[in-house]
């Protein structure tokens, strides 16, 4: 059965929403090309966990470090979902920020965030939240210098919270059908407003809502994939050359392309209907395409490509 | 001079006031009300349809909104308390004595309202037990059922879920007793006559389509590795070893663990057509994969689940269908099947005691027995052989004529040492006699008793509790099992050494199996989607087990 567990690191076979941060990043990078910083040997944990008698991690949830991918050499960082629903600490937060300063000594081709995160640990919420507001500032510096930051989304705790709000200031984002983005969770959104107006317990609305497929077709995502690491590869790859350029005219465009699609989407009551004024034929099928069809529809909607990002 | 038709009177004096309120046969739901009214006598035995999935909800709500004043101190005979109106009759006086088989997501109020005297309780039965006293000393006056369709005739389609339908209502119509089936709708002509017109006084068409529960559908998704190593274990060590071919999984994780193992770790074990071929079993959709790998054979089903309609249909070598396609479902012969024509039945519990007695009871929730004790029991009255069935009565009895001894159904629990929450699933004292006591039961609610228990497979190991010789073996044989609870620690280490000697305790290693090999790739699906993808897209998931 030892042939089993060496096909957990295939990337054809490893599913991400599966995969533990570790084995994402192995399967993700050239064979043997990573060089993790602040490894578990050094046990970096959370100071704030034990004050509530919560077990702590070797790596407080994040894996970060140096890596080739496609021969071309990156910085990564990868949260681990497993581990508090993958959320900021200041160990956590502080490491995601030092990669990313790192990256304008480094100069690497491009820095990955393969995001798994459910936002801020309650426990140490104001490190996390000065984290999270330090990773944006961070990759401002970073895409500033040239060098583009590419999000990968597609774990089981989604990218919610500040995640969400760092995935936003990425370059580009991958996601896989698995994934979602979003800033408050369905929880949060169903205990303030009720579940009239969200139902947190109807998984397919909320991945309607705010699943990858959902992301791809509005444009909040710049790339779907198949949920395998390999997948993740390609894509990753594909989006470190298709990066925009950072400057004011793209901000600008942006601003008007966010303006434009509130104005035009804003009386929505359901993903459905978005899709339907995106042009999309029969909007009720789309959650039940595979990769294949559903890239066909996203080919044929303008929205979903654009530079301005 | 003796009356005779005394019955027959008063069921054709009940239709005549019933009538009033039909055209023809036929109520408007805003009527229903009136209906029950005309047809119900106070101290009525009635049978409120409604089981571990489908419910007559349409008139569980006309009866609770009945004038307590008019129809009052009925005698509930229902397989299911699971809607909140099925309580609630009970506090407005409607309803005063109560005998039933399941009452799951009711569990904790019914506690309360037997503690509080709310209710007079009979007895908690199996499903079986409590249609075989529908013959005998429990027979409805009136039937309140629930079908898909029916015409003006009154022939009832009951659908994929025809469960307690035709036992009810043989019970009642055929004693003197009224029946009134709520349907989603009224046609023309039904698919199919699942219950003949004659037999139906009233047909009322419901506000809505009556609700079914999803109760056997496991994500993959939740599965965890500790789970899937017991599955292993259990195909291993009990599945290949009995060579089960005629079997009924529980609703747990860990059976549909297994299920999900058999295309995957069953076919590296050559198990394929040996084990696992004939099903007593609702159709669960972690059955998809070994369906379309062909390793199942036939299923007979319980009822049906939400969402397997479809797939059900374009399997019709695998199911048992109607000329019109659907599933047909009947709960009295599935469970008949289940106890007198399975090798074993497998399935998980809340509580194991020192003896090996198990209970799903907690001190505050009463959630009766659905059908696990018919199927974790060794039928007596068994006279046909199999391989399975005569190894394990060689197993457990090493006295006597080999010709006058019987086999033995194998009953197996799967268990992990602690359950949700790390609550040990092994305890010195089952919580189910404290609750007993405290709301007066003259038995324990026991789901399975220790001596119908063949094994008990934990992560630990699986006692073979057929080859203990006393008391003393079988408890260090439970102790050695039960991994880090109070019970496991408190084992006598020597003697659970002497037991795995004698292969009485196994552990993952004793059956060749690497604790690190249980990995979630070995699932045939790990995620509903991919139960969908096996399906050929035929499964339709209900929403809340959807992620795309």
């Amino acid at each position: 059965m030892a042939g089993d567990r060496a096909a957990s690191i295939d990337p054809d076979a490893l599913s991400w929403y599966e995969a533990t941060a570790r084995q994402r990043v192995t399967a993700l990078v050239d064979p043997g090309s990573f060089r993790e910083f602040l490894g578990p040997t050094e046990r970096r944990m959370s100071p704030h966990l034990p004050l509530f008698d919560l077990p702590r991690a070797f790596d407080d949830g994040i894996v970060i470090g140096r890596a080739d991918i496609a021969g071309t050499p990156v910085l990564l960082a990868a949260q681990e979902g497993r581990f508090m629903g993958g959320a900021f600490g200041e160990v956590h937060g502080g490491k995601l920020v030092g990669l990313l300063r790192a990256a304008l000594d480094l100069k690497p081709r491009a820095v990955l965030i393969l995001f798994d995160t459910g936002g801020v640990r309650l426990q140490e919420a104001n490190a996390g939240e000065t984290a999270i507001a330090e990773a944006m500032r961070a990759i401002v510096d970073v895409r500033a210098a040239g060098i583009p930051v590419v999000g990968l989304i597609g774990g089981r705790a989604g990218c919610y919270g500040g995640g969400g709000l760092i995935a936003g200031t990425c370059s580009r984002l991958a996601v896989s059908e698995g994934g979602r983005i979003s800033v408050s969770g369905p929880e949060v959104i169903e205990t303030n407003k009720g579940a009239e107006e969200f139902d947190s317990r109807d998984r397919a609305l909320v991945w309607r809502t705010m699943g990858g497929k959902h992301r791809r077709l509005t444009g909040g995502a710049d790339a779907f994939c198949a949920d395998t690491v390999a997948a993740f590869r390609q894509a990753a790859v594909a989006l470190i050359d298709r990066a925009p350029a950072f400057d004011l005219a793209g901000l600008e465009a942006e601003q008007a392309r966010l303006a434009a699609r509130i104005a035009r989407f804003g009386d929505c009551r359901d993903a459905t209907e978005v899709w339907a004024r995106l042009g999309v034929n029969d909007p009720a099928t789309v959650p039940g395409m595979d990769t294949a069809a559903f890239e066909a529809i996203v080919a044929r909607v303008g929205e979903a490509d654009h530079d301005a990002r | 001079m003796t009356e005779w038709r005394g019955e027959r009177q008063a069921r054709d004096a009940r239709i005549a006031a019933g009538r009033i309120h039909a055209a023809g046969k036929i109520v408007p739901a805003t009527a229903a009300v009136d209906l029950l009214e005309a047809i119900l006598r106070p101290g009525d035995r009635v049978c409120l349809e409604g089981d571990n999935q489908k419910q007559a909800d349409c008139l569980a709500r006309a009866l609770s909104a009945c004038d307590p004043e008019k129809i009052h101190d009925l005698h509930m005979v229902q397989s299911g308390i699971v809607l909140p109106e099925h309580l609630d009759v009970f506090e407005t006086g409607i309803a005063r004595r109560l005998d039933y088989s399941y009452s799951g997501p009711q569990g904790a109020r019914i506690a309360r309202m037997l503690y509080g005297g709310q209710i007079e309780l009979g007895a908690v039965h199996t499903y079986l037990e409590l249609f075989a006293r529908y013959f005998v000393d429990l027979t409805p006056n009136v039937a309140l059922i629930a079908g898909v369709s029916a015409d003006r005739d009154g022939n009832l389609y009951t659908g994929p879920n025809t469960e307690d339908t035709p036992t009810v209502v043989e019970a009642t119509a055929f004693k003197n007793g009224v029946v009134v089936a709520q349907v989603n709708e009224i046609v023309e002509t039904v698919p199919r006559v699942d219950i003949p017109g004659d037999r139906i006084d009233f047909v009322v068409k419901a506000d809505r389509p009556f609700y079914v529960e999803p109760l056997f559908t496991r994500d993959p998704a939740a599965m965890t590795e500790t789970q899937i190593l017991i599955a292993m274990m259990a195909i291993k060590g009990i599945y290949a070893e009995y060579g089960i071919r005629r079997l009924n999984h529980g609703i747990g994780f860990g059976t549909a663990a297994i299920e999900l193992l058999l295309p995957t770790y069953g076919e590296k074990l050559g198990l394929k057509g040996k084990i696992a071929t004939h099903w007593a079993l609702n159709p669960h959709p972690t059955l998809i994969p070994a369906i379309e790998s062909g390793w199942v054979k036939q299923v007979h089903c319980f009822g049906s689940e939400v969402g397997m309609d479809r797939y059900i249909r374009e399997r019709p070598d695998i199911f048992f269908t109607g000329a019109d396609g659907s599933l047909r479902s009947n709960r009295a012969f599935c469970q008949t099947a289940g106890l007198y024509a399975c090798d074993m039945f497998i399935g998980a519990t809340l509580q194991i005691d020192l003896m090996g007695h198990s209970s799903t009871i907690t001190q505050s929730r009463v959630a009766g027995f659905g059908g696990a004790p018919n199927m974790g029991s060794d039928p007596h009255g068994r006279r046909h052989p199999t391989d399975a069935w005569m190894k394990a009565g060689r197993e457990g009895q090493i006295v006597g004529d080999p010709a006058l001894m019987r086999g033995r159904k194998l009953v197996v629990q799967l268990v992990e040492t602690f359950g949700d929450k790390l609550v040990p699933t092994f305890v010195e004292t089952l919580d189910a006699l404290e609750l007993a006591r405290k709301i007066g039961l003259e038995l324990a609610p026991v789901m399975i008793y220790a001596d119908d228990v063949t094994h008990i497979v934990t992560e630990e190991g699986i006692a073979n509790l057929l080859l203990c010789r006393d008391a003393d073996e079988r408890e260090q044989a439970i102790r050695g099992v039960a991994g880090y609870t109070e019970v496991g620690r408190g084992r006598d280490r020597a003697k659970v050494e002497a037991l795995r000697a004698r292969g009485v305790i196994r552990r993952p290693e004793d059956l060749g199996i690497e604790p690190l090999d249980a990995d979630r790739a070995l699932l045939a699906a790990k995620s509903i989607k991919d139960l969908v993808h096996w399906s050929g897209g035929l499964y339709e998931p209900p929403a809340r087990f959807r992620n795309w």
